[in-house]
């Protein structure tokens, strides 16, 4: 047995933590598991979404105002250019499949492999 | 008596000195460089990335790895820093990997849904993989919803399906992950509001949502490295899972509003109910050799979620293993190096000749 004092000035402050966050993931978890905390969490979510919903309506109708590309005219623009890009991508595979033996720019190591054990 | 007293009072300076020092150079230094082995990106398409690394020995076992990155996720927590990677792990262990990663689904991505990211992404990631090796075998690595994918593929394809399939943390009663389940409690969610009016699942909601998990988590990890600054090993895992875990993705509307319905709401995987693009699950028609590897300490995909999936699988050859460790901790640092890592190779070794 040692009485050596420890002067660590974090060890104190350390075990008050352990404690505090053991209390805190129990008691917190078990308060929101509660319906309770589940509906005001989502009354609150809700009504970001809702002011969200108005916000994105009010800045279409601006945008269509000052004759300036709405959120949903970029978001059809985005799609042709995905478009674009799967159609190159589906080029691409073509072209790698018309070379034969050509499936990676690297030489291939051989696949014989066996485990060491 | 005096001896001791000294030596404690100067273990204490030392560590408040390197504290102090620590902690400037750990605001002034640079974020690590994470997910850093030498890859090709071989597809890029969509939210879809589908990696395929440099081998690091001379020759390879003949059937490739696919790991399959959860879609909250990035999935450099596959691939954190040299030792510290599980890519780099498996490379150095000889086997040919591939990783099918996540980007932020961009807006016109909103209505991409279960079936897209299960017959699209995961089967297009298979079929590449399949003729960038030449071969047909395959063996299908994911973790947490990245295993559900390849559940979920596996089930739609088993007379086609992956030589050998390997997940970890994978839930599969979403009714026994009971915070998501109050959160998303029908009475209150609605769940088709969220995704019409913002088309997206935010990764701002999805972060609250697993920092509530645990209430306490994050100021007690600040706590922690606050009285660790002294310690580079630890101040250096702790930026590496701090930045990961803050670095989440947005989910596409659809996927995520399928994902609350059919999984968590109808608890359909685990019912056996599911059907995506019109084609029933049928896990118990997979026959490949199974591996499932959960955390006993799992506050994510608790236990009760995760366990029935063993049951589920049709394979004749298949095993369930509880290691040490949390969520993170079972793939990633220092307790995957010792635990996981080795299992998996283990498993997947003599299955991949």
């Amino acid at each position: 047995m040692t009485d050596t004092p420890n002067l660590d000035p974090f060890a104190m402050a350390r075990t008050w933590m352990a404690q505090w966050e053991k209390a805190v993931n129990e008691h917190g978890t078990e308060l929101l598991a509660k319906p309770e905390a589940a509906q005001a969490m989502q009354a609150f979510s809700g009504a970001a979404i809702q002011a969200q919903a108005v916000s994105n309506e009010a800045t279409a109708k601006l945008l269509a105002a000052a004759n300036m590309p709405s959120r949903a005219d970029i978001e059809a623009l985005g799609a042709r250019v995905a478009g674009v890009e799967a159609g190159l991508a589906r080029i691409e595979a073509l072209l790698r499949e018309m070379v034969p033996g050509q499936t990676t720019t690297r030489p291939a190591v051989p696949r014989t492999r066996k485990p060491s054990e | 008596m005096a001896t001791a007293f000294l030596d404690s009072a100067q273990k204490a300076v030392e560590q408040a000195i390197q504290r102090n020092l620590k902690g400037l150079g750990y605001l002034a230094s640079p974020a690590p460089v994470l997910g850093a082995s030498a890859k090709d990106v071989i597809v890029s398409r969509g939210p879809m990335r589908l990696y395929h690394y440099q081998p690091l020995t001379d020759e390879v076992y003949r059937v490739p790895v696919l790991l399959v990155m959860a879609t909250t996720n990035r999935g450099y927590i596959f691939d954190m820093v040299p030792g510290q990677s599980l890519v780099e792990f498996l490379l150095l262990r000889g086997y040919d990997v591939f990783m099918l990663d996540w980007e932020a689904p961009r807006p016109e991505d909103r209505g991409l849904g279960l079936k897209d990211y299960v017959e699209d992404f995961v089967g297009s990631a298979v079929t590449e993989v399949q003729r960038t090796t030449g071969e047909d075998d395959i063996s299908l690595v994911g973790y947490c919803m990245g295993g559900v994918l390849s559940v979920l593929w596996s089930g739609l394809n088993h007379a086609a399906g992956p030589k050998n399939l390997a997940v970890f943390t994978t839930p599969v009663d979403f009714q026994q992950m009971t915070m998501f389940k109050a959160w998303s409690d029908q009475r209150y969610f609605d769940v088709d509001r969220l995704v019409d009016t913002l088309g997206m699942a935010p990764a701002e909601m999805l972060l609250t949502a697993f920092d509530m998990l645990r209430p306490a988590g994050r100021a007690s990890a600040n706590f922690a490295l606050l009285d660790n600054l002294w310690n580079e090993e630890f101040v250096k895992g702790h930026r590496m899972f701090d930045r990961w875990s803050n670095d989440m993705l947005p989910l596409a509307g659809e996927y995520f509003r399928e994902t609350t319905k059919q999984l968590v709401w109808e608890n359909a995987l685990l019912n056996g109910t599911l059907k995506i693009g019109g084609r029933p699950v049928e896990l118990g028609k997979v026959t490949a050799p199974f591996l499932h590897v959960t955390a006993e300490h799992d506050h994510i995909v608790t236990t009760g979620a995760s366990a029935p999936l063993i049951d589920l699988i049709g394979s004749e050859s298949k095993e369930q293993v509880v290691l040490k460790g949390g969520h993170v901790s079972l793939i990633a640092g220092p307790n995957a190096v010792k635990r996981m890592w080795p299992k998996l190779d283990h498993w997947l070794g003599a299955k991949s000749v």
